[in-house]
């Protein structure tokens, strides 16, 4: 180990000997966060931990991920193909499992889980909550065009890179790694730190933004009580929605595909034990296998950088503008609709599901006590899930 | 990438993948609208059946159950739970039901206490 650090001094690697015990302690910090603070606890846990595993330094052959297989080109076959036979023989543990991210095959399988523990039924209550989802996109495309300034300032980002920033401001942890993999894997540990941590900080970002977007009136409306979704509506609408995507943005569609696949196995109540797998077993396993690898893929020199920082403030804005691009829509509707709908539900059209409806609803109820938003604030939500997935969709086609 | 083609390309992809998301949220609107008209009646009409025949008995209980001299806000929760058993018990949801008022019916006994002594006579004979 020591002979290790002396070899890097001696290369003038000097960002690997300050930069691993600074990484060992941002490893710790976030540990911190995710025991004490319960910050995202379930990924944020085997993130750190992993960062700190990968951390540790040692022997090239000895470690357990290798970021170099994945993106170094003289690693790559032609300078773009993974080398599974290289993986399969000189990987270590970490390596087997990032194929997992590196192919796709994770953030799908999450989703499919989540398509099991989504009730879309306010949202078929309610279609029009599917344009306040598609207004909460806006931070993503407000990040990414900041992100492209940033870029041309010199920071260093290119349109793919300002690409998988942007998608953060999804406030999707699985869509933010799936874009990130594909368009700016150099990025990924740092654009799944900011997307999960700023996730978990949305009862803190969120409620300022609503209160600036809102009088107190339009924050204490009541809204209408939705209507009953029938059985049927519920069996059609996975099926309809996975048409409907597939057919315009078809690289949304294994992440689109497996949420409506999931989705279809809970409302048609015929594959139970398939359903109980998908939410809990498969769901599980999936989540311990991501974090723990994206976590180990943030390196010294990939962390380290001034990029980071870039990613960790633009992250920010992209979540306050899909704020803010949500309570727009949804301040326009409480006019049109003659005070009906109550503005708040839009802030909840950013996908982190169920948190930002929650923060709806305690907004809603702080100004009027028996107000109850959550319901209302659901469909705006989960019509987030589908419209941030619809923008992952339409920066790979444009990128890829 | 200079900043003034910076700009221009941001412009271009933000408009382009926000009409696209757009598009495709409200394409979804469009069909969940024709799903409604197609699949959901409203159940109306069967629910005034429902009420009449085996909700009347139900009904007029509740009609009369109490107005109690608690704070308000509990009074608001009595509600929702009595209208929610309401719904329940008719097999219909919340959204058909509209309680004008609730008062308690007057018996020195309430409802439980005379099935349990039912139960505990016809067990005893």
């Amino acid at each position: 180990m020591i002979s290790q650090m002396g070899a890097d001094a001696a290369s003038g690697n000097w960002l690997q000997v300050i930069g691993t015990p600074l990484m060992l302690v941002v490893a710790c910090l976030l540990m911190y966060l995710a025991i004490v603070k319960k910050f995202e606890p379930l990924l944020l846990l085997p993130i750190a931990f992993g960062m700190f595993l990968t951390n540790l330094p040692m022997e090239f052959a000895q470690r357990l991920l290798h970021p170099q297989f994945f993106i170094d080109e003289s690693y790559l076959i032609n300078g773009h193909d993974l080398d599974m036979q290289l993986i399969a023989s000189q990987g270590g543990l970490l390596d087997l499992l990032y194929l997992g991210v590196k192919l796709g095959i994770y953030p799908p399988l999450i989703f499919m889980g989540i398509g099991y523990m989504t009730d879309f039924g306010p949202l078929i209550a309610n279609p029009k909550s599917l344009l306040l989802g598609a207004a909460a996109q806006f931070g993503v495309f407000a990040a990414f065009f900041m992100a492209l300034i940033l870029g041309a300032m010199g920071l260093g980002f290119d349109v793919k890179d300002a690409a998988a920033i942007g998608i953060i401001g999804g406030a999707d942890g699985p869509t933010a790694i799936f874009v990130t993999k594909t368009l700016a894997p150099a990025l990924l540990p740092a654009i799944a730190i900011a997307a999960y941590s700023y996730m978990a900080l949305i009862p803190v970002i969120q409620p300022p933004i609503m209160k600036l977007m809102t009088t107190k009136k339009m924050r204490s409306t009541v809204m209408e009580q939705l209507r009953p979704v029938s059985r049927t509506e519920k069996i059609l609408f996975p099926i309809v929605v996975t048409l409907v995507v597939g057919l315009i943005v078809p690289d949304a569609i294994s992440l689109v595909g497996c949420l409506m696949l999931g989705n279809l196995a809970k409302e048609s109540g015929v594959v139970e034990r398939l359903g109980k797998t998908m939410q809990n077993e498969l769901m599980n396993i999936v989540t311990i296998f991501l974090g723990f690898t994206v976590g180990a893929t943030a390196t010294a020199e990939q962390f380290l950088t001034p990029q980071t920082l870039g990613i960790i403030a633009l992250g920010l804005i992209a979540f306050s503008f899909s704020t803010l691009g949500g309570l727009v829509l949804g301040d326009i509707m409480y006019f049109a609709t003659g005070g009906k709908v109550n503005p708040l539900i839009g802030s909840a059209g950013v996908s982190a599901v169920p948190m930002a409806a929650r923060v709806s609803q305690q907004v809603g109820q702080k100004e009027n006590p028996s107000n109850f938003l959550l319901m209302h604030a659901m469909g705006p939500n989960v019509a987030g899930v589908i419209g941030s997935a619809v923008a992952a969709g339409v920066f790979l086609a444009m990128f890829k | 990438m200079t900043i003034a083609q910076a700009l221009g390309e941001g412009v271009q992809t933000a408009i382009i993948g926000l009409s696209t998301v757009f598009a495709v949220l409200i394409i979804l609107m469009i069909v969940i609208s024709i799903m409604k008209a197609v699949f959901y009646k409203e159940p109306k009409k069967q629910l005034d059946k429902a009420v009449d025949s085996a909700g009347k008995e139900l009904a007029k209980a509740v009609e009369e159950l109490p107005v109690t001299d608690k704070a308000p806000q509990d009074d608001e929760e009595l509600v929702a739970v009595i209208m929610a058993a309401i719904a329940a018990s008719l097999s219909t949801s919340t959204y058909h039901l509209k309680i004008k008022s609730l008062r308690r019916v007057d018996h020195a006994q309430s409802e439980w206490n005379k099935a349990g002594l039912h139960e505990t006579i016809s067990h005893t004979f």
